[in-house]
């Protein structure tokens, strides 16, 4: 352990693998030193696990029906969480719907940011007209509420996750194109990138190798910030019935088929709700202490 | 014929809608193998010159050639292995996520050559050459001082092996005993490889000390061309240039 | 009793790897006179200067056996009590003037806006009393000054209106951290002479903070060398050329001359003694 230690915080490390493993371990020292982040990360890591080790968490499997125990309130026998209106358990459909939410946050996470990555860096590096129009295909995306443009792109792909996924990635990206290229601008004069320019490098390799590593930064806090909206969309897109079907344990999903209930079975709405809320609060509490972490602008030089 | 000429330039920027005139008209020759310092205060354009030559500031009369040949409106990579600049601030020229080994690693795999063990043989011997042991290879700029950021962004100039070699205020970052060192350094180089020198500093005595003949700017114009031997006997007649002269002597007689 | 004294100051930032002291035990008496602290980055003198201010953020943390300001100890004080003295009492001009300015305010409303929240002035009071201290820098048309935003100002002027605007309530201390290294050369003369005049004029003690130990020694009375957090020596300003610390020595032998030697300048051969 301290060997390994010692060979993270070497000053003069001896290969660019371990000095990127000796940066990351600085960032995890500093966010280490905020309690909150540390609890965000705490709920991210419970989600994947829960979501790794359904299977094995689960009590029950999350589609089994059984009519005779519909609607058990919470902590009864066997049903920590209670029973929905087909009597299935809800621990168990919460623990499988985490599944759904990770593949909906991964395939999120894998699209839009790195569309607006490419957008932004492009249209700020290159600036006159390619920023012009690639900007005002932004605002064009910006200027409709997320939820009304998503509906609008399921209605026309037809409901299911991959759609609704989609939807969420084609509305997402704008914010994360404005980003990055606030990023560039401020980085376009530099003089770091004056002197690779004189050494002959292309405008692809500028962009790439030069630009975009000063903007990831800002574009994965804007991403964890944004998950909580992201997972909310889903769920809300589920809760419409454009998104996961039934008897897909869907979160949204879960919260539109209580709503019914709300007021004498509040447990069947409240359960996944709560489950939207801890990890919606997880991300953002991640985000934060990520942006003490990654962002340029508070670290010392 | 002069290595570099520069023929009646004018640089004119445009900033908040309206036009700066940052250079205007000045022409030089700068030898093969001379050491040829611009001074001035800033604002006097100095650096645009600098600039220009490079293609980053908008040349608007006047022209620019290297070996009696004007320079193609886009610099190309012909041009990048000939001309290379060391910048004013190492704490900006460096890209802050790159190792020293990507940056001194990029210029080589920009114009393709030395790959593998042989790519990093380059890159610890330009280390070498520059004073700094190879154990900073994989360091970060924020783990190295101001000085040896500089000795980096003066091995990353030489990489491709330049005749010409820029200097925009290289040492006016610096702490003075650094700054002693890094001048030392340029000139050991310059001695070694045989290289030209265009060094721009607002410090008269660091110019007096680097170059062979110089030029004083004031609001983009040339005030007056001095050589060595000139400034030593105080021999020049433009009164800002003996202004410039008396605050920097001053400055440093005060001790003695 | 001197005016300010400070024992045994130290300044640590806790970093993840480990305290670093950038101040390491510091020791100087400050009457009215021009002391000047000279060394090189990383030498903890402007660390020094803000300590006496109590202007260091976490994680640093300042401590000294004692450290007094007219009697007051300062290590003691409240920070409101401090705030008091802040400005009023003890003052401090940074090195560039573009970052202590508010540039989003006319100068002439940040030159009163202590005179009339502070001491209850009438707008036209703290005008005139903003306009007599602009004159007292030698500002030629102070009308116009006051008038204006921090950037259409020269870097000379606009340092002018920052030791202008530090001078008006009178401090009996002025700290003045790096004050004209970001001026031209040719400004800079004349920048120190009006803060040279004024400290003589107004009997302050001043603190001069420089990496430039020949503009010190013009300037001061007494230097303190500082190297790597420590005080390496203590000089008149007038016998400098006769100082015996080697990195005093080296710090004045490194820099080049106009029609000095064309050969290599001398460099310090920094001793690990120096730091002990």
């Amino acid at each position: 352990m301290s060997g390994l230690r010692a060979w993270l915080i070497d000053p003069a490390p001896r290969s660019p693998m371990q000095a990127r493993a000796g940066q990351l371990w600085l960032g995890w020292l500093r966010l280490a030193r905020n309690p909150l982040a540390l609890i965000g990360l705490l709920i991210i890591v419970a989600l994947l696990a829960a979501a790794a080790l359904a299977p094995w968490i689960a009590t029950h499997d999350p589609y089994a029906q059984n009519l005779a125990g519909r609607l058990q309130p919470p902590l009864s026998p066997g049903h920590w969480l209670g029973t929905d209106e087909f009597g299935r358990d809800i621990w168990s459909r919460l623990v499988h719907g985490a599944r759904i939410t990770l593949y909906i946050v991964a395939l999120v996470t894998v699209t839009a940011p790195v569309v607006g990555l490419i957008i932004g860096t492009v249209s700020g590096y290159f600036g006159g007209i390619v920023d012009t129009a690639l900007m005002r295909l932004t605002d064009i995306f910006l200027a409709f509420p997320r939820l009304i443009l998503a509906l609008a792109f399921v209605a026309a792909l037809g409901p299911g996750i991959e759609n609704a996924v989609l939807a969420i990635a084609l509305t997402a990206w704008p914010p994360y194109a404005r980003v990055a290229r606030a990023e560039t601008l401020t980085v376009r004069g530099a003089d770091f990138i004056a002197a690779v320019r004189l050494q002959g490098a292309g405008a692809g390799r500028i962009v790439v190798g030069h630009v975009m590593p000063m903007c990831v930064p800002s574009v994965i806090i804007r991403v964890t910030l944004d998950m909580a909206g992201i997972i909310l969309t889903a769920a809300g897109l589920g809760f419409l019935g454009l998104g996961a079907q039934p008897p897909l344990p869907e979160w949204g999903l879960m919260i539109a088929s209580g709503r019914k209930f709300l007021f004498e079975q509040w447990w069947v709405a409240t359960m996944p709700g709560l489950a939207i809320f801890i990890v919606s609060l997880g991300f953002n509490l991640l985000g934060d202490g990520l942006r003490d972490v990654l962002d340029p602008r508070s670290a010392t030089r | 014929m002069a290595l570099i000429e520069i023929d009646d330039l004018h640089v004119t920027f445009e900033a908040k809608g309206r036009p700066v005139h940052a250079v205007r008209g000045v022409s030089l020759a700068v030898e093969v193998r001379e050491s040829y310092g611009l001074v001035g205060e800033s604002g006097s354009g100095k650096s645009t010159i600098l600039r220009a030559i490079c293609g980053m500031a908008p040349v608007t009369g006047g022209a620019i050639r290297i070996d009696g040949r004007a320079l193609a409106p886009r610099r190309d990579r012909g041009f990048a292995r000939r001309v290379q600049m060391v910048f004013q601030d190492p704490y900006a020229s460096l890209h802050p996520r790159h190792t020293v080994d990507r940056t001194l690693g990029e210029p080589l795999a920009i114009h393709g050559l030395a790959r593998g063990a042989e790519r990093g043989r380059r890159i610890v011997q330009a280390l070498a050459d520059v004073g700094l042991d190879a154990a900073f290879r994989f360091r970060f700029p924020h783990q190295l001082s101001g000085g040896q950021r500089q000795r980096v962004a003066i091995a990353r100039a030489l990489m491709l092996e330049p005749e010409i070699l820029l200097l925009d205020e290289p040492t006016s970052a610096l702490d003075a005993s650094v700054q002693a060192e890094a001048l030392n350094l340029l000139s050991r180089l310059r001695a070694e490889r045989g290289l030209t020198f265009l060094m721009v500093s607002h410090d008269l005595a660091v110019i007096d000390h680097m170059c062979d003949r110089l030029t004083v700017m004031k609001e983009g114009r040339a005030v007056e061309n001095l050589d060595h031997a000139q400034l030593a006997r105080h021999d020049m007649k433009a009164s800002y240039t003996r202004e410039l002269f008396a605050a920097t002597t001053e400055r440093i007689a005060a001790a003695e | 009793m001197s005016l300010l004294e400070v024992e045994n100051l130290r300044v640590t930032f806790a970093t993840e790897a480990g305290p670093v002291e950038a101040v390491r035990g510091v020791s100087f008496r400050l009457d009215r006179e021009r002391l000047g602290i000279v060394g090189e980055s990383g030498s903890g003198k402007t660390m020094t200067g803000r300590s006496v201010l109590r202007l260091i953020r976490p994680p640093g943390r300042i401590e000294a056996d004692r450290m007094a300001f007219g009697g007051v100890d300062l290590m003691r004080i409240s920070e409101r009590e401090m705030r008091a003295l802040r400005g009023r009492r003890i003052a401090m001009v940074m090195q560039d003037p573009k970052f202590s300015l508010n540039p989003v305010m006319r100068v002439g409303a940040q030159l009163t806006e202590g005179l009339r929240l502070r001491d209850g002035m009438s707008a036209r009071e703290a005008r005139a009393k903003a306009l007599e201290a602009l004159e007292a820098v030698q500002i030629r048309d102070p009308e116009r000054v006051l008038d204006a935003y921090p950037h259409e100002l020269s870097g000379g002027m606009g340092q002018r209106v920052m030791i202008a605007m530090m001078l008006i309530p009178e401090p009996d201390l002025l700290i003045a951290d790096e004050p004209t290294s970001a001026l031209d050369v040719t400004v800079q003369a004349e920048v120190l002479r009006i803060l040279d005049a004024l400290v003589r004029e107004r009997g302050m003690g001043l603190m001069f903070i420089s990496h430039d130990l020949n503009l010190v020694a013009r300037f001061c009375d007494r230097v303190l060398v500082m190297y790597r957090g420590r005080i390496v020596e203590e000089i008149e300003a007038q016998r400098l050329s006769q100082a015996t610390h080697p990195y005093t020595q080296g710090l004045l032998g490194c820099l080049p001359k106009i029609g000095g030697a064309r050969g290599p300048l001398p460099t310090l051969a920094r001793d690990a003694a120096w730091s002990e």
